[in-house]
């Protein structure tokens, strides 16, 4: 495949420059690698992509035929109250876990990446969270944060609280709470282990050379770990955002949204509406409204890994 | 749509290798390959809590319908939370199983991609005893039965025997009020109540809906059209509903699903729920103390006079996409004679309440008279949204929770009025009425 | 970074925390052990310390492995998992290495589409997804989600891995190039080499998210035997109302606990496998 690009090249109509050359040499290797990948995205995500984006603009249920109706659906989408409570939650939940997992993850990183005995067990150990099938492990939260089986509860109730103590999953605030810290234990591992293989990766001469130059821990983490590790800090970041902000597994199993949509996401209000409802069309428009957030997000992220050289 | 279907059944391997199998043992005996009956239908169920209920159709039915038919009956089992999303998959796609189970109002949510199985129905119907009025309400879709209803799972009050006993009452309360005062009695003594108001499945329409029926109020009319969520009734029923909740029911209520309830009674926190037969069932195999106090009892009777109760149907419909529909519907007809169902039914004890009256005195019923009480609320019995008749909008009021919700928000000491004017504008924005 | 002191820096720097995170991470593990292990009466016992286990029993494990096709969900699981990671870490270097070290026209393009894929939630694109399914005749294939997983999992890679390439420096492919390697050699020589923390980083996630998937599962594998654990044990542990706990807890257990035997090997070979001297420990 390679020698072929590059013969394909070798003969040019007329002379070129050496630069020019190699761009365009490179420009055929670049296709020609990106040519399959590419080709299977268009295929099996190209088809859905556009067919969601029809759905947003039907009215369209379960068994039914589709009517056009523009942004009618988004329209409903923007009078109903129930909606803007979910995009709250969903930014406070994206914000609040992901800011969580980031420096959890980095001081976990960080603790890691010393010597001990052991740390190859404990590295493999702290992502069993992120191994363990979601659903299962949520439903093992279902008891954890049951007031009458929580340890938390069982303590307070015997330091003196009134049975059966908070309801971690009852009441709004502490339900919130509670899926984003569910939410945390699941993505903190990832985080941590991915920063970790960032670590590893820095060369140990920087730091000697920082501590000649007299920098102490605090200095050698800010000028040297911290520019260093923002690329996969940035990177991973922006993909826990992408898949915090469009959670689905996690909360339908643990509260569905309850109570009272205090812990609803887009992905989830979306969900009963197209399924329970049947009404696909509003169900495609709730789960696109997530659109421009994330698109901005992706944006974001291309331009900064277009400029960035390093 | 009806193209999409045919590419979709046709461009399946085993379709195609199915019908060119037929079609050469065909030509071979001379027998037009169209007629052949299918070797395979799909029967898409949930997985029972009871195994035995599954297990009998696996190791009877279907080897017994094989043995008389040549079909062999493939039984697919999901759970109960993932069954809709199974349906409409393959109702989209238009192929994947050639009977399905529903639950609650799903006939009249998939109507058009269901087979009129009025014939067999009345067929059934007269054969054994007649239809219950509920499986009427269940299934039946501009006059025509979309589905054969099978069984309700009736949801009643659960309680313990011992502790109410112990607060002086010999007899399970009667009205709503007298529930409130046994059940601050019962608080005090640290036995609360444990009614679910979360975002669950059946649990929490359970006792929502006929606790507001028996105060008068309902949210949308009879007529399909009149929003009537902000009325007098309502705010009776949503004052009482948070009394009753703040003085006797725990606060963790508001975010149970449907297995919480279970797991709260079986754990002892709680002496009173509205559940299904499974609580007993369980308390049987694994509790014999705890199942030896649990009475299954009517739901109180509101102001009015009455008392009501969920309509929670299953039912079982012919696809329209179905490999071949003719063998689907007679697989249906087969299965719903006395020869399979008393077996079938008899397999859960009573936890699928018949629709036929043929069965009011069948010997699964005496097994367990606690049990009895489903049969007699067959008859109070009414599906979520009830007067007004089942639509679109009505399956988008209960799927976005606008009822339980605005319960929920009053149990947890939003004001009456309030949370009655949100629901209100919700239910008429989701009718498409300006608010 | 650098540990100097003594006994006292260590358990401010190292054994305190660790015990924290190890305490937060693992602290479910151990309820769900414990959980899986209860007879029911015991489980349901609010009176006991509920971290406690007085009467342990295998029998949830026994039910799990006699009652249910647990241990063939397992291999399905593991089958599915390896060969739609493979695919995916084979897609994303083809993708991420021109975007990362060559600047050629069309690239900003793709870098953006690919990430765009995102953009539909699944949710919403099991629909159409099954339809496409249906139509290659795949339902009730492993193969079915062995094709559908790496459309969640290639931008992710390609994205990782994009990361990874960048942070090897021009000069090294470009001495390659000048004793003649070709592009191609160059990356598979120099660069890719370079790269295994990402391979192996990519590769975790990838075979995590494929062995977690839920939605397109259920759809795609409706027969028993087809199945995966989530999906296997979802449908078959919940009935109705009634939740099996204990094997529940046990099949997330016995589900997870021989991947993570499989990462910490692979944890230790990224760990040694790094440029010596790179980390003062």
């Amino acid at each position: 495949m390679v020698l072929r690009s590059e013969s394909a090249v070798a003969v040019p109509a007329r002379p070129l420059s050496r630069a020019r050359f190699r761009i365009k040499e490179g420009t055929a290797f670049g296709w020609m690698m990106a040519a399959l990948p590419l080709l299977f995205l268009v295929a099996f995500v190209g088809y859905p992509f556009v067919y969601g984006i029809w759905l947003s603009l039907e009215n369209r249920s379960v068994a039914r035929p589709a009517v056009f109706v523009g942004l009618g659906n988004f329209i409903a989408d923007a009078r109903d109250p129930v909606f803007w409570q979910v995009v709250r939650n969903t930014f406070v939940y994206t914000i609040v876990a992901t800011v969580l997992k980031a420096g959890g993850g980095l001081a976990l990183a960080l603790v890691m990446n010393q010597n001990f005995r052991g740390k190859n067990l404990v590295r493999a150990m702290v992502l069993l969270p992120f191994i363990v099938p979601t659903v299962l492990s949520t439903i093992a939260w279902m008891w954890i944060l049951d007031p009458a089986f929580s340890v938390l509860n069982w303590f307070l109730v015997h330091l003196g609280e009134r049975p059966p103590g908070p309801s971690w999953l009852g009441n709004p605030y502490l339900a919130m709470g509670s899926v984003i810290f569910v939410n945390t234990w699941r993505g903190l591992p990832f985080y941590a282990i991915t920063l970790l293989a960032g670590l590893q990766t820095i060369p140990g001469d920087l730091y000697d050379a920082a501590t000649i130059d007299g920098a102490g821990s605090w200095h050698r983490f800010r000028y040297v770990t911290l520019p260093l590790l923002q690329p996969v800090i940035l990177i991973v970041t922006m993909f826990s955002v992408i898949f915090t902000f469009s959670d689905f597994q996690l909360v339908y199993v643990l509260t569905r949204g309850g109570p009272a949509n205090a812990t609803h996401l887009f992905a989830t209000y979306s969900f009963d509406i197209a399924m329970s409802a049947g009404q696909l069309g509003r169900g495609a428009s709730v789960a696109l409204a997530m659109l421009p957030a994330l698109a901005l997000v992706i944006a974001a992220l291309t331009l900064y890994m277009r400029r960035r050289r390093w | 749509m009806a193209n999409r279907d045919m590419v979709g059944a046709t461009s399946s391997r085993r379709d195609f290798l199915r019908v060119a199998a037929a079609g050469a043992l065909g030509t071979v005996v001379g027998v037009p390959a169209a007629r052949a009956a299918p070797t395979t239908l799909t029967f898409l169920h949930d997985s029972s809590f009871i195994r035995d209920f599954d297990a009998y159709f696996q190791n009877q039915l279907a080897p017994r319908y094989l043995k008389e038919t040549g079909t062999k009956i493939d039984y697919e089992l999901t759970s109960v939370g993932t069954l809709q999303t199974r349906v409409s998959a393959i109702i989209e796609t238009g192929s994947g199983a050639d009977v399905l189970l529903n639950n609650f109002n799903w006939p009249f949510l998939y109507d058009e991609k269901y087979v009129d199985v009025s014939d067999i129905a009345e067929e059934i119907g007269k054969a054994q005893g007649g239809w219950y009025d509920a499986a009427k309400e269940a299934v039946v879709v501009n006059g025509k039965w979309k589905a054969i209803p099978f069984g309700n799972i009736g949801q009643l009050m659960n309680y313990r025997i011992d502790w109410f006993h112990e607060v002086g009452y010999d007899k399970f309360p009667d009205t709503w009020e007298e529930l409130l005062e046994a059940g601050i009695k019962l608080n005090e003594k640290g036995h609360p109540f444990g009614f679910e108001l979360g975002h669950g499945f059946g649990d929490n329409h359970g006792w929502i809906y006929p606790l507001m029926w028996s105060f008068g109020a309902h949210e949308v009319e009879a007529d399909g059209t009149t929003v009537v969520v902000d009325s007098d009734e309502m705010a009776r029923a949503v004052d009482f509903a948070r009394t009753f909740f703040q003085k006797t029911t725990l606060e963790d209520c508001l975010g149970w699903n449907d297995a919480s309830n279970n797991k709260a009674y079986l754990s002892q926190q709680i002496s009173c729920t509205n559940n299904a037969e499974s609580i007993l069932w369980v308390a049987k195999r694994d509790f014999p103390e705890i199942a030896a106090v649990t009475g299954q009892t009517l739901n109180p009777k509101g102001p009015t006079g009455k008392r009501f109760h969920i309509l929670l149907p299953w039912s079982h419909s012919v696809f329209t996409g179905a490999t071949d529909i003719a063998a689907a519907k007679e697989f249906l007809r087969w299965l719903m004679q006395p020869q399979q169902l008393e077996g079938w039914y008899a397999s859960a004890e009573s936890y699928y309440a018949p629709y036929l009256h043929g069965y009011d005195n069948a010997k699964f019923w005496t097994a367990e008279p606690r049990n009895l009480p489903y049969r007699e609320s067959l008859a109070t019995s009414h599906l979520p949204g009830w007067p007004a008749p089942v639509s679109r909008p009505q399956a988008e009021v209960i799927a976005k929770y606008v009822i339980i919700d605005m319960f929920a928000k009053a149990c947890g000491g939003a004001n009456t009025k309030e949370v009655m004017k949100t629901a209100q504008a919700q239910v008429k924005q989701i009718y498409g009425q300006p608010a | 970074m650098v540990m100097r002191g003594g006994w006292r820096v260590k358990l401010l720097q190292l054994w305190l925390p660790l015990g924290f995170f190890l305490l937060f991470t693992l602290f479910p593990f151990y309820w769900m052990t414990v959980t899986s292990l209860k007879p029911n009466a015991e489980l349901y016992n609010t009176q006991m310390m509920p971290l406690l286990l007085y009467h342990p029993t295998l029998k949830h494990y026994v039910d799990l492995l006699t009652q249910t096709s647990f241990l063939l969900w397992t291999w399905n699981t593991m089958l599915v998992a390896v060969v739609s990671t493979a695919i995916s870490l084979v897609l994303g270097t083809m993708l991420a290495y021109p975007l990362a070290r060559i600047n050629f026209p069309g690239s900003a393009l793709i870098a953006f589409a690919v990430a765009a894929t995102y953009l539909v939630p699944q949710p919403l694109l099991f629909i159409p997804m099954a339809d496409i399914i249906n139509r290659m005749g795949l339902g009730d294939t492993l193969t079915s989600v062995i094709l559908t997983y790496p459309t969640m999992l290639v931008p992710f890679c390609a994205w990782l891995l994009m990361g990874y390439f960048k942070s090897v420096p021009h000069e090294l492919e470009e001495a390659a190039r000048i004793d003649g390697a070709s592009h191609f050699q160059a990356m598979w020589r120099i660069v890719l080499p370079l790269c295994t923390p990402g391979f192996i980083s990519a590769g975790i996630f990838a075979f995590t998210l494929a062995q977690n998937e839920f939605l397109y599962a259920l759809i795609f594998l409706t027969k028993t035997d087809v199945r995966t654990v989530p999906v296997g044990a979802i449908a078959e542990l919940i009935r109705g109302d009634v939740f099996y706990w204990g094997q529940l807890m046990a099949a997330a257990l016995l589900g997870s606990i021989p991947v993570a035997i499989i990462y910490s090997f692979f944890v230790e070979h990224y760990v040694a496998g790094l440029t010596a001297g790179s980390v003062k420990g």
